[in-house]
């Protein structure tokens, strides 16, 4: 059966891997928080500085799923895991960024243009594994389990063999991301509407 | 069989698909010179729709386009549990409300046609169009829906205009994709919307098949395309293998050609590749400049026009053979009957997508 074997929640002064903190944000460093998390777990990918907020998000987030979760992508052809991703704002606040380029700093940024699409996460995330499978983002108004489920479904019976999905919500008023790998297995959390209502909620133990 | 049809193209070619069809039969272009729209002030090539202007142009685009296509299928599937509309875009109400390019759409269409369920985004760089129309094939083939309606729309903002200046690819004369002389891109703008479903009755005229396709990241780079094809291959192959199909067996190749020098190198490798390069192959970006979210729809619609009409439709722009792997670029419209065609996607992000349509 399908089943979550992986999650990650990251939020605006926490992030959690499979329900146990793994980074606190201090409010006292000059970083940002997504470069604390990338410094505290010691990752070495310096194209993540030029990324954007979506795509750092969604970055951080499939790295610590792989990390806490060693040969969880090993058995997999570079072709069989397909990402599932979406959100309500698109990327708005790039976007919001970019045009702030051309109306206030007098030149439209090329930097900031690439990163005006939301599926460019995606990318990233195919480019630092090399992965060639499918990707999908959609924008709908809320967190939907159906979505994930419809077409997590549809990609399924067509050659993915496992699928790391996402909400990812990164705006200058919050962060709400939720990643999670579904694979094959005999037991564990079903990949059903329940559990990913429960576990995009998740806190950690001593908070519920 | 999964069936495709009810076409409806609105672009600066025309409100229709005929109207469309009339301006490509006679290499019509909707491209002009646009005075002082750059972000300088320069005078810019864009494919613009004339009457479409003021606030909530997307909405407008897709709510014209929804009732042209109700008023060519069985009205009644509109408002049933078994049919969704996706909207294939990019930018969508970008300039309406930037940070909600989506939502507000959704819901006034959802109540202005009565639809059973909000109507689904997806947002894949210039792949969406060809991605939808298979993700709504696999939706109806899989049972989750009967019917699915795929609008793709985006409007010529200046946000990307502005955007695509400051990568400098936009083309200073109208775009010429695969020509040797290319130099970028021509913004457009328009929308297309087609009929996905199960049931062949629903359609006023006969649909064709749609046999939905693969997509497949370059894993390369995220604005630049791949230097071996090796996404658009991998595509194209998983879209043959699905179906059965190989490479003889295609009468046309509408590939995605955007007019930049790297974007048509890359895919002119790709089809050398996939045995594809002396198949009758175009771009209709000459006709509608690129219409990012909404390209696949459309040109998969003049896809369906050219199978309706048995015509292959030149690809405007092209004179001289400007890539590394020879193409049999259309020269001139030349009547053919066509039984199975390829359409061909590639965009931001690495993503490539294809889908093959085919006479019943």
């Amino acid at each position: 059966m399908k089943v979550i074997t992986a999650y990650c929640n990251l939020r605006a002064d926490r992030c959690l891997v499979n329900g146990e903190v793994v980074a606190e944000r201090d409010p006292a460093s000059e970083d940002s928080w997504f470069k604390q998390i990338y410094k505290k777990h010691a990752l070495a990918y310096p194209k993540f500085y030029k990324m954007d907020v979506l795509s750092q998000a969604g970055y951080l987030a499939s790295e610590l799923i792989k990390k806490a979760n060693p040969g969880l992508v090993d058995a997999y052809a570079d072709d069989e895991i397909a990402l599932i991703f979406a959100n309500a704002t698109s990327s708005a606040e790039t976007d919001r960024r970019f045009k702030q380029s051309y109306e206030e700093a007098g030149t439209p940024s090329p930097s900031l243009f690439v990163y005006t699409l939301p599926n460019i996460v995606l990318g990233e995330i195919a480019i630092a594994n090399k992965w060639y499978g499918e990707n999908m983002f959609a924008v709908l108004p809320k967190f939907a389990p159906g979505f994930y489920l419809d077409y997590g479904q549809i990609l399924s019976s067509s050659g993915s063999r496992a699928l790391l999905c996402g909400w990812l919500e990164v705006t200058a008023t919050g962060t709400d991301v939720f990643l999670f790998m579904v694979e094959e297995r005999e037991t564990g959390p079903a990949f059903s509407h329940d559990n990913l209502l429960q576990l995009s909620q998740a806190r950690e133990a001593a908070a519920i | 069989m999964i069936y495709v049809g009810a076409e409806v193209i609105v672009s600066p070619l025309g409100n229709n698909a005929e109207d469309n069809w009339q301006a490509l039969s006679a290499n019509r272009s909707g491209i002009a010179l646009v005075p002082a729209a750059g972000f300088s002030g320069e005078d810019i090539h864009l494919a613009r729709i004339g009457s479409l202007a003021g606030p909530l142009r997307f909405q407008q685009l897709i709510v014209n386009a929804l009732t042209a296509l109700i008023s060519r299928i069985d009205a009644a599937i509109v408002p049933s549990n078994r049919t969704l509309v996706l909207i294939s875009s990019t930018k969508g109400a970008l300039d309406d409300d930037m940070n909600d390019q989506f939502n507000a759409t959704c819901a006034l269409l959802q109540q202005h046609f009565g639809l059973a369920h909000l109507p689904l985004v997806i947002s894949n760089a210039c792949i969406s169009g060809v991605l939808t129309l298979n993700v709504a094939a696999n939706m109806v083939k899989a049972g989750q829906y009967e019917h699915v309606i795929v609008v793709g729309c985006d409007v010529a903002s200046d946000f990307v205009l502005y955007g695509f200046q400051s990568l400098f690819a936009v083309s200073d004369k109208p775009c010429a994709p695969f020509d040797a002389a290319r130099n970028g891109i021509t913004l457009g703008e328009g929308c297309a919307a087609v009929l996905v479903s199960g049931t062949g009755s629903v359609f006023e005229n006969a649909p064709l098949e749609l046999l939905a396709g693969a997509s497949a990241n370059d894993a390369n780079h995220i604005s630049g395309p791949s230097r071996t094809g090796e996404g658009l291959v991998r595509s194209v192959k998983r879209t043959f293998e699905t179906h059965g199909v190989s490479a003889d067996e295609i009468d046309f190749v509408c590939a995605h050609g955007t007019g930049t020098l790297f974007n048509d190198e890359m895919e002119s490798i790709a089809f050398d590749r996939l045995s594809l390069a002396d198949k009758p192959l175009n771009s209709l970006k000459g006709y509608f400049g690129h219409t990012l979210g909404a390209a696949g729809v459309i040109e998969t619609a003049v896809c369906m026009q050219m199978v309706r009409n048995g015509m292959l439709v030149r690809s405007l722009g092209y004179t001289d053979a400007g890539t590394s792997r020879p193409l049999n670029i259309i020269l001139k419209n030349e009547p053919k009957i066509l039984n199975t065609i390829l359409k061909t996607a590639s965009g931001f992000g690495g993503g490539n997508a294809s889908l093959m349509i085919r006479n019943i």
